[in-house]
């Protein structure tokens, strides 16, 4: 059984204007306590409860900057909470940031042991996999270069093939529908039709609308850090379109 | 604890891999390999052996051979320090996809120097048995105690290093700063006889990276078991460093990501 379960879940980013707090300005706020640097909070997640069953297709829809994304890193563990408790059962595996995580010293043959190692393969395990990886690439005589010297195209191809050769229960997908060149789109969205059929749960972030509309039974709507809507998809949609809209027509 | 180091077991292939990488790219364009990671310590030893021999008079076969173990002791702390710095970093684009165990960002730090260290150590004893014999056969096996808390200490260090560096980037020319002081303070290119014969014995018996060195030298080098204090300064700070490293990972560990 797969399940998901946010409860109460709120995750605040203390971000500096400068970036970073240097000793001196530790010394310095010790002392003085009026910081140069203020920290800024950014509320990402605020209060949010959701759960998600086995079996469900969950899309996630909102403006830029709403959380989205965010929401997906709590989902896979990398962001832990300011507040409230996140429940996980099953075997998570997450397709975001595609183009990052790679050594670029190492052939693009390596990179594929070292993904799959990372995503709980063994050496034994990936031997059967990585030639069928390797075919889904389609980047033959590159695969022995370095991955320093590919394109960011093939950087994401090379990063799709590896993340959904594997079988997982949770599937967690952030707006990877529009990689590569057109012939790739197509094979890439095949492949997704493929895991969204076997895997138990998928959470998926898309400014895509069509591709949620299709994909996903049932939608949340987030704004702001809050959870503004959820339900069945085309509901969920629908109100976000009008929103948008009415927006645009205001601005008009 | 157990079943953290579980954890970072469950993912070796990981980064053994990351380690293999390391060495490799370390040397895939140079032409001599890894004969760069003995000639630093070699021609330092050369450089201050001679040195000191017309300064001071030592014997430059004893000599020598102290000075070269010291050397690659410190070029692995060093290395530990400094790579331990950078280790989040270098992981960034992993920790921020994957939920890892943190430690093994510091881990794959400590077994590339470790690596670097025992091709060193290897060479050390080696020569130590071409110059003087194999006197020291049956002191040897206590070497492994000895790598063992070296470990444990590299592996702790790199991690606070990291830590350390996330929260403030300037911890990276602060430790070069440290290290050095210690590189000085510690009786690395000097025999520990000088201090104490200056009085300055407790520079030595309080300083736990003399009691590591110390660890190291006294089997290869004179065919001796480090004695109890030598033991138990070493073991004694390795927990406590330890310790500390372990607090820092389980209080730091799943907030250090608002850090990278």
């Amino acid at each position: 059984m797969a399940r998901i379960q946010l409860d109460d879940f709120s995750l605040t980013f203390r971000v500096r204007q400068n970036r970073r707090v240097s000793f001196k300005e530790y010394l310095v706020r010790q002392m003085f306590r009026e910081s140069v640097n203020p920290v800024m909070e950014v509320r990402a997640l605020q209060n949010v409860n959701l759960t998600i069953h086995d079996g469900e297709r969950l899309g996630i829809i909102g403006r830029n900057g709403a959380g989205k994304s965010t929401m997906l890193k709590v989902l896979a563990g990398i962001y832990p909470p300011t507040s409230g408790c996140r429940l996980v059962e099953g075997r998570v595996s997450s397709l975001f940031d595609l183009s990052l995580g790679f050594e670029p010293e190492a052939s693009g043959w390596e990179n594929i042991a070292y993904r799959g190692y990372l995503q709980g393969e063994t050496p034994k395990s990936i031997r059967s996999k990585i030639q069928s990886i390797a075919d889904f690439t389609e980047l033959g005589d590159f695969l022995n270069l370095p991955v320093r010297h590919y394109s960011s195209g093939m950087r994401v191809r090379l990063a799709f093939s590896i993340a959904t050769a594997i079988d997982p229960e949770i599937l967690l997908v952030d707006e990877v529908l529009s990689v590569g060149d057109m012939s790739f789109q197509q094979k890439a969205l095949q492949r997704m039709r493929d895991m969204m059929s076997k895997a138990r749960l998928i959470v998926m972030v898309s400014h895509d609308l069509g591709s949620i509309a299709k994909f996903c039974d049932r939608a949340v709507w987030l704004d702001e850090g809050r959870v503004c809507r959820i339900g069945p998809t085309k509901d969920v949609v629908e109100a976000y379109t009008a929103s948008v809209n009415g927006a645009v027509s205001k601005a008009a | 604890m157990s079943q953290y180091l579980r954890d970072v077991w469950k993912c070796r292939y990981f980064w053994l891999s990351l380690v293999k990488n390391d060495l490799r790219a370390r040397y895939s364009r140079s032409v001599i390999g890894i004969g760069w990671s003995l000639l630093n310590p070699l021609a330092m030893t050369i450089v201050l052996s001679v040195v000191f021999h017309e300064l001071f008079d030592m014997n430059i076969k004893e000599f020598g051979l102290y000075l070269l173990t010291g050397i690659c002791f410190w070029n692995f702390v060093a290395s530990v320090v400094a790579g331990g710095c950078n280790c989040l970093f270098q992981g960034e684009v992993y920790i921020r996809q994957f939920p890892a165990p943190m430690a093994i960002y510091p881990l794959r730090t400590v077994l590339s120097s470790s690596f670097h260290f025992l091709v060193a150590l290897l060479v050390v004893i080696l020569l130590r048995w071409v110059l003087a014999g194999f006197g020291n056969l049956a002191a040897l096996p206590s070497l492994i105690p000895a790598l063992l808390l070296l470990f444990v200490c590299g592996w702790s260090l790199a991690l606070l290093a990291g830590f350390a560096t996330a929260y403030f980037p300037d911890t990276k020319h602060l430790t070069e700063v440290l290290l050095q002081m210690l590189y000085f303070a510690t009786p690395i290119m000097y025999p520990a006889q000088m201090l104490r014969d200056k009085r300055m014995g407790w520079a030595v018996d309080y300083n736990p990276l003399a009691a590591l060195v110390e660890m190291l030298r006294q089997p290869i080098l004179n065919g001796m078991k480090p004695n109890v204090d030598t033991f138990s300064m070493a073991t004694g700070s390795v927990i406590l460093i330890g310790f500390v490293a372990v607090t820092a990972l389980v209080r730091l560990q799943r907030k250090i990501i608002f850090q990278l």
